[in-house]
């Protein structure tokens, strides 16, 4: 790489930061600095820094992982002398606050060029990895571009309290790169809830993305947005967001089957009660008396009377929100309300959901369910675990594997600034989900393919029928049965 | 037309004289009425499952399709037919002033069957006043279907207090030449009615009118419907503030299309060719066409949007749309009608009343359609692409196809009532008649060269007895003269 490969770049994209004068967001000074420390090392200080150029575009999206990659392949191996490109894997062990204060030839000293012990895919997250520290300055400065300003906060129902006003706020850490795609959850989620077929509260998306032919998975659960669109829509307040804790939820008393929440939603995560749920109500654990009767009692003797029956369709507040829905209204994921108000404790304790409990047992561990608001919640806990630049995340994961359960909660690491690729989905959106996935954003030419675990191959304990697509059992499948019912009616 | 003087005595023949043909519609509308309604109490039994609707999402379907969009389509047609007999009261347009009451009358029915739908859409419409009402003060803050609700009643009650107070004055001076059976609601319409209110009437209808023109482009058509959607993150291909234009030139074109269909069978059917004179079509088919040209201008505007240099899913959206044989057609008939309407105003002999009802029965078809789609196509590529790879489609069930005809013969027998009850023809309309005649000549001598209208008719009408061979204009009224005498003669 030499200096005339530099500008033969010019008529590519830019990444939004780069001016002609200086492709990184902190200016023309900081990039001569950046050059000078490079001059004096022994490696080619021009390669870094287009390599630092096009870290920055990686970061905005500009170019992608591979081609970023491909580029620097040959140079890199050329330059450093290594077969199995380990620059960037353990790039990982530079200290990035200090290498930002002090000097990035310090750092670079300390790259281990001999770890050879890693797989492509790997490799190619760590490379990401390694550019997202480049990129970071450029990450952060976008980052403060999103204020909860321009959101309203004092209407009732649609957004959670205030940070001090509330208990909780429920969220998720998901850990894309732990996921291989089981189902594990979704089937938690349907013995959890007892939902209708092809209502996939839980979801997960297989998919390959440009220019690769890995599969990767998108674990899709309700994002439980603290400024939820559905909320903001619904004409009658049966979805809303619990103020104490953030969960959005619907109340299936009020509800009145419009679906302009499953409209709104960005996720499509809403499945709406179409025709007589699978799983008839008396077969979930549920209080006795009517909604009203349920509303009507005193907080605390309906608390012990919920908890006494193991209670999964009120919540705390004598509202019917759990489970799923009865014909004609609108469900979705939850988060398990009857866990987090303690009305099932011998079943799922507060602070738990079916899905993370599967993922669990299924030793994947990639659903981090907890309060987003306790720093020394699991999900917050994983996410400081996993920005620890001490360990590789290939490397750590590993351990994770193999070490027992309550092994995640490691005492966090001291320097927070972290290679790792974390993403809210359609954060542009402005609907501020509860759900932080570590991984790769699926892009924009990302396409769904078939995953390695069939939906219809799920069973649960109700012994409902499992689909991937539910249109297709809607019209086929339910509709057929109805419309035979009918003729049988009619004869 | 001026062959015949017109008088209070047209306006109530149809209170008197009931033919055979009229029982045959009745009979017919009514069993199609009665029919449909049976289907949907079927849906109320079985739930919405028997649509073709499913969950967006991982459901591969749309959760809102034909019943949304004829819906829009309904309250289109009553949003146009109020804002055409509002601007004939308010810019006097006493040329139109003969079927200034059958758009108001069509308003009233149209949004009758827009609020049907509205419920044939719900799961639950059991609920809309328990659910509705305790949560508006609410909703009304952040809910567009909340503001939906509050504009439709609003210009319910304003289209009704118009209609009231206009009737009054026809109902006091009409009360001896009603049949007999009729007096005691006459009597109840005009209970404290007394001469002098005339004029303070004429104002409040004056300042209602000014009301709902102002209203119609920020609130009505022009604003809260299409904010439904337009208000909408999730999904690309409704966003856009050309969708308030858009549905206003929509709901426009569609109404006076009604207007024009509902005023031919009315002056066939009741000998009225010297009331709602050829003038009038002549007039409507004009303004047919000024809105037809703003509706295909804002679709360009759209198109060219969606596909020039747009974003990835705006593109998806566009060209999927554009490509939909249902749009082109809808297109096409558009530009056909255009073509029509053009020739027309540049050769007066291209001009027949039944292309006019033809061409305004096209628009209605294009425009159901055209909105049909835009509900459906908007669903169907969301923002969150990776939905994409879930395969299904929507096309509406029988039962929802069904709803299209149930509610056009609901429609028609509220008419079929109607003409039975009051006198669908102003007093005014005939009072002032002869009068307006004589200056709807000169206002018109642009397109009717002639200041013999009678000869100008005449070889018109020959031009399209030749090019049709329906019949000429020349023995219209002869004809209709003749089929009046059939009638009383039936009677």
């Amino acid at each position: 790489m030499s200096a005339d490969d530099a500008n033969d770049r010019q008529d590519e994209p830019r990444h939004p930061y780069e001016t002609d004068e200086s492709f990184h967001p902190l200016g023309k000074e900081w990039e001569e600095q950046m050059r000078d420390e490079l001059e004096e090392t022994d490696f080619d200080a021009d390669l870094g820094m287009q390599m630092a150029r096009d870290a920055q575009r990686l970061v905005a999206g500009e170019i992608t992982e591979e081609e970023f990659y491909s580029s620097y392949h040959d140079d890199v191996e050329e330059e450093f002398d290594v077969d199995e490109r380990p620059v960037f894997d353990d790039i990982e062990n530079i200290d990035f606050d200090e290498a930002t204060d002090e000097s990035m030839l310090e750092s670079l000293k300390d790259v281990d060029f001999e770890n050879e012990d890693i797989s492509r895919r790997k490799m190619m997250k760590k490379m990401g990895a390694g550019a997202a520290f480049l990129g970071y300055g450029a990450y952060a400065t976008y980052e403060n571009q999103n204020t909860d300003d321009a959101v309203p906060q004092d209407i009732s129902g649609i957004r959670p309290a205030g940070e001090g006003d509330r208990d909780h706020r429920w969220g998720m850490v998901i850990d894309l790169e732990r996921c291989d795609g089981c189902l594990a959850c979704v089937t938690g989620c349907i013995n959890e809830n007892g939902t209708s077929t092809g209502a996939n509260w839980m979801y997960v998306f297989t998919y390959e993305d440009e220019d690769t032919d890995q599969q990767n998975f998108l674990v899709r659960p309700c994002q439980h947005c603290s400024n939820a669109p559905c909320a903001k829509v619904c004409p009658v307040r049966a979805r809303h967001t619990r103020e104490n804790d953030g969960l959005v939820l619907t109340d299936y008393e009020t509800c009145i089957g419009c679906r302009y929440c499953q409209v709104a939603c960005p996720y499509g995560v809403n499945y709406f009660g179409w025709g007589e749920p699978d799983v008839p109500m008396e077969q979930i654990a549920h209080l006795e008396a009517t909604p009203d009767e349920v509303q009507a009692m005193d907080p605390d003797e309906r608390h012990d009377a919920l908890r006494d029956v193991q209670d999964h369709v009120y919540d705390d507040r004598g509202r019917w929100v759990d489970s799923r829905p009865p014909q004609g209204v609108m469900g979705k994921c939850t988060m398990c309300p009857s866990r987090q108000d303690e009305h099932t404790p011998d079943h799922g304790p507060k602070g738990t959901v079916a899905c993370m409990d599967a993922c669990d047992e299924a030793g994947m561990s990639a659903i981090h369910f907890g309060d987003m608001d306790d720093p020394d919640s699991r999900p917050n806990r994983y996410l400081e675990h996993r920005k620890d630049v001490e360990e590789s995340p290939g490397d750590k994961a590993e351990r994770i594997a193999e070490e027992e359960e309550e092994d995640w909660a490691d005492p966090p690491a001291p320097h927070h600034t972290t290679q790792l690729s974390t993403f809210k989905l359609l954060e542009d959106l402005n609907t501020q989900p509860n759900i932080t996935y570590i991984g790769n954003e699926p892009g924009p030419e990302a396409e769904q393919v078939e995953g390695p675990v069939r939906y219809s191959s799920l069973s649960n304990d109700w012994g409902v029928e499992v689909v991937d697509n539910r249109k297709e059992h809607l019209d086929y499948g339910a509709q057929a049965n109805r419309s035979n019912q009918e003729q049988e009616a009619d004869d | 037309m001026a062959t015949k003087e017109s008088g209070p005595e047209d306006i109530v023949r149809p209170l008197h004289n009931t033919s055979k043909w009229w029982y045959i519609a009745f009979g017919i509308t009514a069993a199609i009425s009665l029919v449909w309604l049976t289907i949907y109490g079927y849906q109320l039994e079985e739930g919405l499952v028997i649509t073709a609707l499913s969950d967006w999402g991982s459901g591969g379907g749309v959760t809102w399709g034909l019943y949304i969009g004829a819906f829009i389509w309904w309250v289109g047609i009553a949003h146009g037919g109020i804002i055409l007999s509002a601007a004939v009261r308010l810019f006097g347009m006493t040329k139109y002033q003969p079927v200034a009451r059958v758009a108001e009358l069509l308003t009233i029915a149209a949004l009758a069957m827009a609020g049907l739908y509205i419920l044939v859409h719900m799961g639950r419409p059991d609920r809309v006043v328990t659910s509705v009402v305790p949560s508006y003060p609410w909703t009304v803050q952040s809910s567009p279907l909340a503001w939906d609700i509050t504009v439709i009643t609003l210009y319910f009650v304003m289209t009704a207090t118009y209609l009231g107070l206009t009737l009054r004055y026809d109902a006091h001076r009409l009360r001896d030449q009603i049949p007999g059976y009729l007096s005691p609601l006459y009597r109840f319409i005009t209970i404290g009615y007394t001469k002098k209110e005339d004029q303070i009437v004429e104002r409040m209808v004056w300042w209602l009118a000014l009301g709902i023109i102002i209203m119609a482009p920020l609130l009505l058509h022009g604003g809260v419907i299409p904010w439904l959607f337009s208000l909408m993150g999730s999904m690309p291909g409704w966003q856009g503030a050309v969708q308030g234009p858009q549905f206003l030139s929509i709901a426009l074109t569609s109404a006076i299309s009604g207007v024009i269909i509902i005023s031919f069978l009315l002056r066939r059917a009741y000998d009225w060719e010297h009331i709602i004179t050829e003038d009038v079509f002549r007039g409507l088919t004009m303004w047919l066409g000024l809105f037809s040209l703003l509706f295909v201008w804002l679709q360009l505007q759209q198109v060219i949007n969606g596909v020039y240099a747009a974003g990835i899913s705006s593109e998806t959206v566009m060209m999927a749309t554009i490509t939909h044989p249902v749009y082109i057609i809808a297109i096409g008939i558009m530009a056909v009608v255009l073509a029509y309407i053009f020739a027309q105003a540049i050769r007066p002999g291209v001009f027949s009343i039944p292309r006019s009802l033809m061409a305004s029965v096209l628009v209605l078809y294009a425009t159901l359609t055209e909105k049909i789609l835009f509900v459906v196509e908007g669903l169907q590529y969301p923002e969150f692409s990776l939905y994409a790879g879930v395969p299904g489609g929507y096309f509406p069930s029988i039962w929802e196809m069904s709803s299209v005809v149930g509610t056009i013969a609901m429609c028609t027998l509220i008419f079929l009532v109607i003409i039975k009850i009051f006198p669908v023809v102003e007093l005014h309309a005939v009072e002032d008649h002869h009068d307006h005649d004589e200056s709807g000549d000169h206002g018109d001598s642009s397109h009717d060269d002639s200041g013999d209208q009678g000869t100008a008719v005449a070889t018109d009408g020959g031009a399209t007895g030749l090019d049709l061979g329906i019949e000429t204009a020349g023995t219209e009224n002869e004809r209709a003269t003749a089929d009046g005498q059939t009638e009383v003669t039936d009677k």
